[in-house]
């Protein structure tokens, strides 16, 4: 193990290399070479910045590379085969599961620069390449009256390209669906270099790129398909004195036909994190507090649903504030958006979990999650999509006073509860580098084959992202392993 | 972050620096707010990247000349610290690490000779004045000069006003309704003289009475931001003597970067003697127009006549209005005070102009760029006015706006109320 990957052990992190790491690699100099000198960063204070994501800090790459054209892409990935070395895909890096961390020397070929973006109002399409912002696609769109509905928490930030990546969620995709759910097409570059354009027909191989965190080949760009937006949308925010009590007004809510366009869930912790930060008068003593918007074209259904999910509520004890102006809505909306990055004032790093589970067992999940977390005497927190079951129980920690093993080891039984719940273990973030260890509970040994077999189907030499998604072919290396340093 | 920064070595400023980087969760939603990142689309030109950097550079990582050229580059025009939901005080960390690193610099002679002449001039109006007028002189000469000597020539305006002195004391009109200190800016003095006469004129017939401290000067943001420390103590220490917080209902600036160069006097004191001083001082610190709208609101605005004709009004937010201060709805709230203004927003309003302080003269390939991008958003919406509260983006944003072939009016805030007190709007 090289010095640089012992520094992912949060509290062994001080044997880094020093400036020692700055001479080029031929690498660079060929790429430099074949694309010009912008394109192309080699010296250490560059490549340095390439080595992590929202969550990690992996290795130096040997050379970064930020392509502004598919020939680019081509260009990068013929050259990094010659050379033997490893291509590690990144967007904006809000990924939150170490997948544009590289886990050893490799190439980083950052999208950043491919931000092409054109609409196609009479076909309700987007063609854009995979650097594009997220929330450009809307902005782009929203003049023609149309939107791109999937919105992540990060969509100021992150790509196309990440979100094709990890295919990824947000408050909207319980009734609007996740990224994979707009996407007509895509163009790809396959470990070899070769360039595909295809459609979701025929096999759907656009439905095997989208997820695979870049582990199948690169986009470069995508057909993404546009809506109208909703005419009309009501917000409510309900507050519960106990957490199984909000995840069974869900339930409730939805079974009784209500189909909120988002439905979010924050616990106490977060709650009070997002208070200290934007003082928004919200409702501090609540166990859980529910955000929900109901939407569509016509009022009276906007608003009958909206009574739907407050009758839930009150019907499981909780106390419902109803929005009354746009402004009021936003501000509420930007304390969910704000939760993640609010946890940590708390403590300076924190494990992310992103499980789903079916909605029925809900609050019996969010009752086990709670009390490992309070039998653990770590600082652990629960939000998320809970319209679709998808749960974020975030342990937040404090890496120079508590023991990694001890974090791994509750995230592990985290994801446990999940799966005997018949759940899954990544809902939007990914597998990552987080996760991969537990694929191995979550994945039945035929499965887990067929998925190494497409892995050497599109990428035989293993050259894509390694050490991310599927989990090294021997037995479990979870205690040896807890590589989930970063923040 | 963790981080491994040798604090007790660094003495005060190193804990101001470590606090920035601990609270910096690595999230990455400062990334799109950030111009540089903007226009390049590298992570070392972010926020992110640069607290990296920073980290790095302070752990003994990385030699300090690597991740210079991108320090560099930081506007400092905080616009990552609106967006950071961490509330990571990047503003604190950078100024801090210039201070530290800037002794540490190895720089060309052309290039120190520059700073120092930056550094002398900008502090001292007369100076400053005299120096624009032999530009004024040179800039016939532009073309064929090199670059770093030619972008200080673009800047000019067409003409640089004669210098007015400025009163010790100017009465309230009426009963008197309050007493404020006023500080009176350096550049601002040569190249717009007519912000402190219309704040003056726009004070007095407000009933507030406004001295002009002797002895005042400099604010110090520029040393500081430049990592010139010592130069910029002795600015701040000479304000805090000037100004005794006691005497007056508020200290007032009209230049955004002075106004949040006063705010930061606690931050740029912190561990020392005086830093209590500083607190008193700069809690008095307004931008002249969240004094009058604090006005306006208690309902105490003399009312501006209405304009002869509608008005659509492009407003910029100033960097160190906006993103430092906090301040935006204060200045809208005013212009709108006056009937017949209409109000309107700029596309990507939150991005720098890309004037923020020295950075023309240091960077001007990107402050070229983002002055062109501004201008062409501003023209977009084909305003009949643009107005912004700073200097600095004041001079950017007019020659850009010239140079992509319109005449609009580009004002100050108050100069568009003092027309209105006058009738003359
Ligand atoms: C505060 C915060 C809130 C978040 N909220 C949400 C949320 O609500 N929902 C959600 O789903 N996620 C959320 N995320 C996680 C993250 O933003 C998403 O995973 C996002 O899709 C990542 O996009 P990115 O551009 O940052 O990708 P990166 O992090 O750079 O990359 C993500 C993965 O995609 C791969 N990849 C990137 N570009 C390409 C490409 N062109 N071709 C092939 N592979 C590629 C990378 O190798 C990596 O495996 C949040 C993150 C943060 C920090
Ligand atoms: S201060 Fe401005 S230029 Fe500097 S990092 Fe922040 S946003 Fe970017
Ligand atoms: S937004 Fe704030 S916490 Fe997030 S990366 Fe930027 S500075 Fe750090």
């Amino acid at each position: 193990m090289s010095p640089e990957k012992q520094g992912l052990k949060p509290g062994l992190s001080r044997s880094r290399p020093r400036s020692e790491g700055n001479e080029a690699h031929p690498l660079g100099a060929e790429l430099t070479r074949l694309l010009g000198p912008r394109k192309v960063l080699s010296s250490l204070s560059e490549r340095l910045n390439y080595r992590y994501d929202a969550i990690q800090f992996g290795v130096t790459p040997v050379c970064v590379v930020l392509p502004e054209s598919t020939a680019d892409v081509v260009a990068v990935v013929k050259a990094a085969r010659r050379a033997g070395l490893p291509i590690v895909g990144r967007g904006a890096a809000s990924g939150l599961s170490g997948g544009a961390a590289p886990m050893e020397e490799a190439v980083v070929v950052s999208f950043t620069r491919m931000t092409g973006l054109q609409i196609f109002p009479e076909r309700r399409e987007a063609v854009a390449q995979s650097g594009v912002i997220t929330l450009k696609v809307t902005e782009a769109a929203r003049p023609h009256g149309l939107i791109y509905p999937p919105d992540p928490a990060s969509f100021r930030t992150s790509t196309i390209g990440g979100n094709l990546g990890e295919n990824a969620g947000g408050p909207l995709c319980f009734k609007y669906g996740v990224t994979g759910d707009y996407v007509r097409g895509l163009e790809f570059v396959d470990a070899e270099g070769e360039v595909y354009t295809l459609e979701r027909d025929a096999y759907d191989l656009p439905g095997l790129l989208i997820g695979s965190e870049g582990t199948l080949g690169l986009i470069t760009s995508a057909t993404l398909r546009l809506a109208p937006p909703p005419v009309h949308t009501r917000t409510l925010l309900a507050s519960f004195a106990e957490v199984g009590a909000c995840a069974e007004a869900v339930s409730a809510a939805i079974a009784a036909g209500a189909v909120p366009s988002k439905l979010e869930f924050m616990d106490r912790a977060c709650t009070n994190a997002v208070e200290d930060f934007l003082h928004l008068d919200l409702p501090r003593d609540a166990e859980a507090v529910l955000l929900v918007d109901t939407d569509g074209d016509d009022l009276e259904t906007v608003q009958e649903e909206l009574a739907l999910v407050e009758a839930a509520c009150v019907e499981a004890g909780g106390k419902v504030r109803r929005a009354t102006t746009d402004a009021e809505s936003a501000a509420l909306w930007q304390a969910r958006r704000s939760v993640s990055p609010a946890l940590g004032r708390i403590r300076p790093q924190r494990m992310n979990e992103d499980i789903v589970v079916p909605r029925s067992v809900l609050p019996e999940v969010v009752r086990e999650i709670r009390a490992l977390g309070d039998a653990s005497g770590f600082h652990l927190v629960q939000f998320g999509h809970i319209g679709d079951g998808n749960l974020h129980p975030n342990i937040l920690f404090d890496p120079r006073r508590e023991s990694m093993e001890a974090v791994h080891d509750l995230a592990h039984r985290i994801a446990l509860v999940a799966i005997r719940y018949g759940g899954v273990l990544s809902g939007e973030h990914g597998i990552g580098t987080m996760k991969r260890a537990f694929m191995n509970d979550a994945v039945d040994p035929v499965t887990m084959s067929a998925l190494r077999d497409v892995k050497a189907a599109l990428d035989p030499a293993g050259a894509l992202n390694p050490g991310k998604l599927l989990p090294d072919p021997l037995p479990a290396v979870s205690s040896q392993e807890p590589a989930h340093a970063g923040s | 972050m963790n981080h491994d920064i040798p604090v007790l070595q660094i003495g005060p400023q190193g804990e101001v620096m470590a606090h920035g980087v601990d609270a910096c969760v690595h999230c990455g939603f400062c990334l799109p707010a950030c111009p540089t990142y903007t226009l390049l689309g590298d992570e070392m030109d972010s926020p992110r990247g640069r607290i990296v950097l920073m980290k790095e550079v302070l752990e003994r990582a990385l030699p300090l000349e690597d991740a210079a050229p991108h320090l560099d580059r930081c506007l400092g025009c905080l616009g990552c610290v609106s967006a950071c939901p961490s509330g990571v005080p990047y503003g604190e960390l950078i100024t801090a690490f210039r201070g530290w690193s800037e002794p540490q610099r190895q720089r060309s002679p052309l290039d120190r000779a520059k700073r120092f002449a930056i550094l002398k001039a900008l502090p001292a109006p007369k100076l400053f004045s005299v120096a624009a007028r032999v530009g004024q002189y040179a800039k016939p000469l532009g073309p064929m000069l090199p670059a770093a000597l030619r972008a200080p020539l673009d800047l000019l305006p067409e003409s640089v006003p004669a210098m007015q002195p400025s009163p010790a004391l100017t009465p309230a009109q009426g009963p008197r309704r309050g007493r404020v200190a006023f500080l009176v800016g350096c550049a601002q003095q040569a190249l717009a003289p007519n912000f402190n006469a219309a704040t003056l004129r726009v004070l007095a017939r407000n009933g507030i009475e406004v001295v002009i401290p002797e002895g005042q000067g400099c604010c110090g943001a520029a040393a500081l931001h430049t990592g010139a420390r010592d130069e910029a103590l002795k600015l701040v220490r000479a304000n805090l003597k000037a100004f005794n917080p006691d005497d007056y209902d508020a200290i007032l600036s009209n230049a955004a970067g002075c106004g949040a160069g006063l705010k930061e006097y606690p931050a740029v004191l912190h561990g020392l003697p005086d830093e209590a001083q500083a607190r008193a001082f700069s809690a008095k610190v307004q931008d002249i127009s969240e004094y009058l709208y604090g006005l306006l609101r208690s309902g105490d605005l003399t009312a501006p006549m209405p304009a002869s004709r509608p008005l659509k009004v492009a407003y910029h937010d100033a960097c160190h209005l906006a993103h430092a201060q906090g301040v935006r709805m204060a200045p809208r709230q005013l212009l709108r005070s006056i009937p017949g203004v209409e109000v309107i927003e700029i596309p990507e309003g939150d991005l720098c102009c890309g004037s923020a302080g020295t950075y023309n003269l240091e960077q001007p390939e990107l402050a070229s760029q983002l002055g062109a991008r501004k201008a062409g958003h501003i023209l977009g919406t084909q305003p009949d006015l643009v107005v912004s509260g700073n200097i600095g983006c004041h001079t950017q944003i007019q020659s850009h706006v010239r140079r992509q072939g319109s005449r609009v009016p580009v004002m100050h805030t108050v100069e568009l109320l003092d027309l209105a007190y006058k009738g003359e709007l």
